[in-house]
């Protein structure tokens, strides 16, 4: 009975152990996890510093009215400007 | 079936009143009063040939408001009904008033639309139709098809007109309309939506109803309602040249249409289209006139004012420009207050400024997490610190900022919250934040962020000031908190609101980690807090002696006036003594972008980076510091530049010092401060005994040893609830 029982104290006693150890390495995960978030965010306010230092939000700015008219203008006088090159390029081959 | 009275004010209205009068008659209201304010028309005999009841007023006590209320008062119907002398109840008025008192419970008031006369110009017709279309709401599936009344509540249009309007005396009784020029009846329907009234729109309940006046007459009219919205709910129509120009055309167009859709022909569209071009532009000019008529002189008051009203009734009754007029009326002269209007002010908060903390007076500080075994000895922590909002020399910030950057340094997994009750830092954004504490204080690595939108949970969570306490008690998944205590910051302010709040926050059974064994000692012994000691950290690789000959006699002194705390008129009366016992003593002020009067000449310097005041302190002789609450890190950084330092005695020095260490402590009087600074001043022995002692002193007082002091503290509350709380395992 009394082997049983330390036998059954022992089990439980390593069930714990394993417990805590695996509690622990998930802390410790989590620990990671939430310092790795951090940098992320960091880096990005690194990045964004002038942005915020002038207040600018881009995507507010992008929703607002005539800014995708103003992409696109932008975009076609991109193509027209790399149309040019290409022909000014494939001229002087020539 | 509740009695139903009527009030009329009428004057000049013989063009209408005899049909409303007939109307009423054949509706069957019950009473019928009219209030004749100096007509000079017909008005008066048709009113007594009908039979109605009639009182006469002085045109010059009439106001929208005052004389409504006086009506109401001289009848006593259970529903009052308020028609202007030009509004003609259509048949089934009557009925639908009584339909709409009985949709629900508290219905306060009810209004039905205004329909425009055969000789309606287009544009009233158009803007009558179309403007209370807008509040009909469809009769429910099954219905006839007919289009039903609507309730409104608090948070929907609080639109009442008094041209065509039924109020419960019981309402009118609770709110009664305001004392105003114009715009009574929103001012009404805005009050009795805020008390929990209810109103009804019932399409029903209409009227004919036309405004007769001629182009010019209209303007005037816009701006006497303008006027009055601006007085009763603070509206400011907006105004510019090409929304104006935009809306005109807008609205002629609008005006065509409905015109065609009526069959006007050509000719008569085309006429009405000028006239309708003049309208809108007039409306829009006339009615941003009147919602800026504040400061207009009283004759152009006059002038645009079709009542030509220079100033509001209560404005009137105030200065007594009536009150002595012979013909006052005593019923008038008992409602005519001779307070000012209470003027209602918009929202301009989202909240109040300290409603963080009601809510954790109300509700209490968030639960914290359950503890985990062992998580106090744990290597890395995930530590969120909550700050207050900062300036560019925050001696309080530093010490926080050189403590956390070693703490990330650490390893521990480090974050910033900003609390800003008060939008300190409303235009700042948190890139830049992060960057401003990186160039004030020390290099963070972490995040920064602007309020709690993103809070992710923490092993402990800090608060740093009383400002920050209550925010940071809300914030939910925290295994524990803790409060870094720079200073006993209630004596800060006077009796008032914020020294009883900054009280408070050491009553939450917050682990304290105060910045001396004093501030402990006050926590502890003050409020039972529990509570810890760190020492504060010098710098020494700025601050230490330069190599500069000292200046002789010279008192260099930290007199920043803005901090009350700081003792300022106690030094500068110190330093008057000094001079006058020395007058070859140079006296130098630093610390402040304020230069001081004072009794004695001195020389001033602005505010100085580090580096500047470490070549400053290592030139000057004696240096003044002056703390009545906790002791600051300016002393300390003195003493390592090997500069002797005058400080108070009997309050937090002695806790760090002692009573005759490497400080020279004076009682707080302005003679004893000379005498010590004189003594520094004139025995050599004593200057160079103070000076060498105070740099072996702080040699051991390192930024990196207070990181220590404060990481235990940290773990002592996690530690805490380890002890305290349900364990897992």
């Amino acid at each position: 009975m009394s082997d049983v029982q330390t036998s059954g104290e022992l089990e439980l006693q390593a069930e714990v152990e394993r417990l805590r150890a695996r509690v622990a390495a998930l802390e410790a995960e989590l620990v990671e996890v939430q310092e790795r978030a951090n940098a992320s965010v960091a880096e990005w306010q690194e990045r964004a510093y002038w942005l915020d230092r002038w207040h600018l939000d881009l995507n507010a700015l992008m929703r607002r009215p005539g800014a995708a008219e103003l992409r696109a203008a932008v975009r076609v006088v991109r193509d027209v400007v790399r149309a040019f090159r290409r022909a000014k390029r494939s001229l002087s081959r020539s | 079936m509740s009695s139903v009275c009527a009030v009329i004010p009428v004057k000049d209205g013989e063009r209408y009143l005899d049909e409303l009068l007939d109307a009423l008659v054949r509706e069957g209201v019950d009473e019928i009063l009219v209030i004749d304010s100096g007509s000079r028309d017909r008005s008066r005999e048709i009113a007594r040939a009908h039979g109605v009841e009639m009182i006469e007023i002085d045109p010059r006590k009439f106001a929208h408001g005052r004389t409504r209320n006086l009506g109401a008062e001289r009848t006593s119907g259970e529903l009052i009904c308020f028609l202007t002398q030009d509004a003609t109840p259509c048949p089934g008025w009557l009925d639908a008033y009584r339909e709409a008192f009985a949709l629900a419970e508290r219905v306060g008031a009810a209004y039905g639309p205004h329909l425009p006369r055969l000789d309606s110009s287009p544009m009233i017709a158009r803007e009558l139709t179309e403007f209370f279309a807008g509040f009909e709401t469809h009769r429910p599936p099954g219905g006839d098809g007919a289009r039903g009344p609507t309730l409104q509540r608090a948070g929907d249009p609080s639109f009442l007109s008094n041209v065509n309007a039924c109020y419960a005396r019981a309402c009118w009784q609770e709110i009664r309309f305001r004392d105003v020029g114009y715009s009574e009846d929103q001012a009404f329907g805005a009050d009795m939506l805020a008390v929990g009234w209810v109103k009804v729109y019932h399409p029903g309940a209409a009227v004919l109803h036309a405004h007769d006046y001629g182009a010019i007459e209209f303007m005037r009219r816009y701006f006497d309602e303008y006027r009055g919205l601006r007085e009763t709910t603070v509206h400011v129509e907006a105004f510019g040249v090409r929304d104006t120009a935009r809306h005109v055309l807008r609205e002629v167009a609008a005006d065509r249409r409905w015109m065609a859709e009526r069959g006007l022909d050509r000719t008569t569209r085309a006429r009405w289209s000028a006239r309708a071009a003049s309208h809108h532009a007039g409306r829009r000019v006339f009615s941003a006139l009147g919602s800026r008529s504040q400061r207009m002189p009283a004759p152009l008051l006059r002038g645009l004012s079709l009542e030509k009203r220079a100033q509001s009734p209560s404005a009137a009754a105030l200065n007594g420009k009536h009150a002595g007029a012979e013909s006052v009326e005593p019923a008038l002269a008992d409602t005519a207050s001779p307070v000012a209007p209470a003027r209602p002010i918009g929202q301009k908060l989202s909240g109040e400024v300290y409603d963080v903390i009601a809510q954790v007076w109300r509700e209490g500080a968030a639960p914290l997490l359950q503890p985990v075994p062992g998580m106090s000895e744990r290597e890395r922590l995930r530590l969120a610190m909550v700050i207050p909002p900062f300036n560019r020399g925050s001696g309080g910030h530093n010490t926080l900022f050189q403590i956390f950057t070693r703490l990330e340094q650490r390893g521990h997994a480090c974050s910033v919250w900003m609390a800003d009750y008060h939008g300190y830092a409303r235009s700042v954004w948190p890139a830049t934040l992060r960057r401003e504490i990186q160039e004030y204080f020390a290099p963070l690595q972490g995040p920064v962020y602007k309020g709690f939108a993103d809070w992710q949970g923490a092993d402990v969570a800090i608060a740093t000031g009383w400002q920050t306490v209550h925010a940071m008690l809300q914030l939910d998944h925290c295994r524990a908190r803790a409060y870094v205590v720079n200073d006993h910051e209630p004596e800060f302010y006077a009796a008032s609101t914020e020294h009883e709040l900054a009280a408070d926050t050491y009553r939450y059974d917050l682990h304290c980690i105060a910045a001396s064994p004093w501030l402990r000692d006050q926590l502890s012994e003050r409020y039972g807090a529990s509570a810890e000691a760190f020492q504060l950290g010098v710098d020494h690789d700025t601050y230490h002696p330069r190599p500069v000959a000292r200046e002789p006699a010279t008192v260099i002194y930290y007199a920043r006036y803005a901090t009350p705390r700081r003792a300022v008129p106690i030094g500068l009366m110190a330093l008057a003594e000094l001079k006058r016992r020395r007058p070859d003593v140079r006296v130098v002020l630093f610390g402040t972008n304020e230069v001081l009067d004072a009794s004695f000449p001195y020389e001033h310097i602005d505010v100085l980076s580090p580096t500047q005041l470490s070549w400053l302190y290592s030139e000057a002789t004696v240096g003044l510091c002056l703390s009545l609450t906790n002791f600051s890190l300016m002393p300390k950084e003195m003493l390592a530049c090997g500069l002797p330092c005058v400080e108070l005695a009997g309050i937090s020095a002695e806790s760090i010092f002692g009573s005759d260490g490497p400080l020279e402590l004076a009682p707080l009087d302005p003679n004893r401060i000379a005498d010590a600074m004189q003594r520094l001043l004139e025995d050599r022995e004593a200057w160079q005994r103070r000076s060498r002692e105070g740099v072996d002193f702080v040699a051991s007082h390192t930024w990196d040893h207070a990181t220590d002091e404060v990481e235990a503290g940290l773990r002592h509350a996690l530690r805490e609830r380890e002890r305290e709380g349900v364990t897992i395992g």
